[in-house]
């Protein structure tokens, strides 16, 4: 445990709270108490994890009749599988017997999942299909159709990422999503193949509120220079104090998604299109779904998004090392899992355009490594920081006290984006983080 | 490298090459006393002379470990051979030592209290002279702010250590985690 008084979460008056955050965002403030308390973390399972469609995977992670992966949304195990008809599946990791996990690897392939208790099988469908000494034991009472692993009510894919939804009553997966997918598409169909996971994700836990990470991700890109001067000092970041500054900041209202798109300062000759080697660059050409997307696309050099509730992605422009000559973008997608209040366990994936080069995916992944996940270089420095901020939300004091999302209320909206949502045409502004906040409220009480 | 002294090891250039039987316990004693004086300089912080440890071809590895059923007979389970916490070359060390050295780097500023606990030090020959394959285990303890808490890492390190005219140097070293998930908040350190 990383901070004295993460975990526990004083259980404060969780719809007090709420009322409080609802009356303070319009003016661009929150409760600090949001990010750690054991009220508010227990109706964000029921409402926010219980109710929301959550990344759980990537179909290349799962290629093949059989493949599955384990996988959490709070601390409910997942199979996430896919079954012996080329289906995807979420099954819950609970044997319908007495409840033994049947699962017990983080990944394989299997055809059948048998409990090792009193040997109940399923196939990878979920179906029971064998019961030990079953006419002796059972006789004929046994219904072994209703005694197939549950489902995970909803399970859908949109461009091979594999999300689940505990509420079989929630929207469909397109509809949650809704215009965030004309950014993810950006994301994921740069070339004609998609995208694909590298390799199983780092995992580890960090005593930081979920929110505190997607908030991050979705729009603060004011952080960066302060941050990040490490990264500053070594070259590897521009010095210029409004570099994060430019770019386009999007949101979808009532979804609480959100991307940035960052493009390079003037006088600053960072190549286009994240820089991409140029064969990259024409496989987008037509491989994008428009010419807008392309468009936008030519001038991005760094791009972030928050997925509601909480997954992100970060998509920039990077080196290996920093005496590297030339650009070797990366991209990294991580679920912040909620386990306790001001608690997450992380999980990090090494994303690639599938058409790559695998010289280009290897020293992609070293940009990847080197920069994000658990040792990179930017990422080690957000995670000291973020500590903090969960262990101040959980004390007497802090817990009352506000955290500010004022910058940029002033900015206009930049009617000439070409993309849809509401754009403004800097990223000095807390529009994303409002737009997620309010999302959140919204959903909470 | 035989099924006996690990084939859970992922494919490595440069190879961890097979051992050729162990070494005399004189040469082992040399051994422990350069990894003890190793550990001190990383426990010390003395990074930039930890460096000069190191050979410029190092190959420097922490694959990410899964929990993973048993196959082929080999107990060791679940180390990825392409998915890592650390893929290093002496490079990419030096950005992360520069990094530290800025001062701005908040991770290690103030500075974590670690503390390299080594033990089972084995040193075996191998096919190639003047190259000493030297398995230890490793205990690190993390601790940072004013908390009493703090982390243990448990590993296993692989390291193939290399006889120059300046004396040994580190030519590839490859952790074996005994963690799945990782309980610290970041890795800012070396194993
Ligand atoms: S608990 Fe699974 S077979 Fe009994
Ligand atoms: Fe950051």
């Amino acid at each position: 445990m990383q901070g004295s008084n993460v975990g526990q979460g004083v259980r404060g008056e969780v719809d007090e709270v709420l009322g409080e955050a609802a009356r303070l965002l319009p003016g661009g403030e929150m409760p600090a108490a949001v990010f750690n308390d054991r009220g508010i973390f227990e109706r964000e399972r029921e409402r926010i994890f219980g109710r929301s469609w959550v990344y759980l995977a990537h179909e290349s992670e799962i290629p093949d009749r059989g493949d599955y992966v384990l996988r959490y949304i709070v601390d409910d195990p997942l199979i996430i599988v896919r079954d012996e008809d080329g289906e995807v599946r979420g099954l819950h990791n609970q044997c319908q017997h007495r409840g033994m996990q049947v699962c017990r690897s983080e990944a394989g392939n299997a055809s059948n999942f048998r409990c090792p208790y009193h040997g109940w099988t399923y196939r990878n469908t979920g179906a029971l299909t064998g019961v030990p000494v079953e006419k002796q034991a059972f006789g004929e009472t046994l219904d072994k159709a209703s005694l197939g692993l549950v489902q995970v009510p909803q399970v859908d894919t949109y461009n091979g990422m594999i999300f689940g939804c505990l509420d079989p009553d929630q929207v469909g997966l397109a509809e949650w999503l809704g215009d965030i997918r004309w950014y993810l598409d950006i994301l994921t169909m740069r070339c004609p193949s998609g995208v694909e996971v590298v390799g199983a994700p780092q995992r580890w836990r960090i005593d930081v509120d979920w929110k505190i990470a997607g908030e991050n991700f979705v729009g603060d890109s004011y952080h960066t220079l302060m941050t990040h001067r490490s990264m500053v000092e070594l070259g590897q970041a521009p010095r210029d104090p409004k570099y994060a500054m430019y770019g386009e900041q999007v949101h979808i209202p009532g979804r609480g998604h959100g991307a940035m798109l960052i493009g390079a300062p003037p006088g600053t000759d960072l190549p286009p299109f994240w820089g991409y080697p140029q064969d990259a660059i024409d496989r987008a050409r037509t491989s994008l779904p428009s010419a807008e997307q392309f468009d936008v696309a030519y001038e991005t050099r760094i791009m972030l998004s928050t997925v509601f509730p909480n997954l992100s992605i970060h998509n920039p422009i990077r080196r290996p090392d920093h005496r590297y000559e030339g650009s070797i973008p990366m991209m990294t997608w991580r679920v912040w899992n909620p386990i306790g209040p001001g608690q997450v366990e992380v999980f990090s994936w090494f994303v690639v355009d599938k058409d790559m080069s695998e010289e280009f995916k290897r020293l992609s992944s070293l940009s990847y490594l080197r920069s994000f996940g658990i040792s990179g270089t930017f990422e080690q420095d957000d995670a000291e920081i973020w500590t903090h901020i969960a262990r101040n939300a959980g004390t007497f004091s802090g817990r009352n006290h506000r955290v500010n999302y004022q910058m940029g209320m002033e900015l206009e909206v930049d009617e000439q984006w070409p993309g849809p949502g509401v754009a403004q045409p800097a990223n000095f502004t807390d529009a994303n983080l409002r737009s997620f906040y309010d999302r959140w409220i919204e959903v909470m009480r | 490298m035989s099924a006996r002294t690990g084939s859970f090891l992922p494919p490595a250039d440069p190879p961890l090459v097979a051992p050729a039987g162990p070494a005399d316990p004189e040469v082992t004693a040399r051994i422990a006393a350069w990894l003890y004086h190793e550990a001190e300089l990383l426990d010390d912080g003395r990074h930039d002379d930890w460096l000069d440890l190191l050979t410029d071809d190092i190959l420097y590895q922490v694959p990410i470990r899964i929990h993973k059923e048993v196959t082929d007979s080999v107990r060791v389970t679940g180390v990825q051979t392409n998915a890592f916490h650390l893929d290093e070359d002496r490079t990419s060390l030096q950005m992360r030592v520069d990094r530290i050295a800025t001062g701005f780097a908040w991770a290690e500023e103030p500075p974590s209290r670690i503390r390299h606990h080594l033990s089972n030090i084995r040193v075996r020959h191998t096919d190639h002279d003047g190259e000493l394959a030297v398995r230890s285990n490793l205990l690190l303890y993390h601790g940072r702010w004013d908390r009493p808490e703090y982390e243990l890492l448990s590993a296993e390190r692989h390291d193939l250590i290399r006889e120059t005219d300046g004396g040994y140097r580190l030519a590839r070293r490859l952790v074996v985690l005994d963690a799945t998930t990782i309980p610290t908040l970041n890795i800012t350190f070396f194993f």
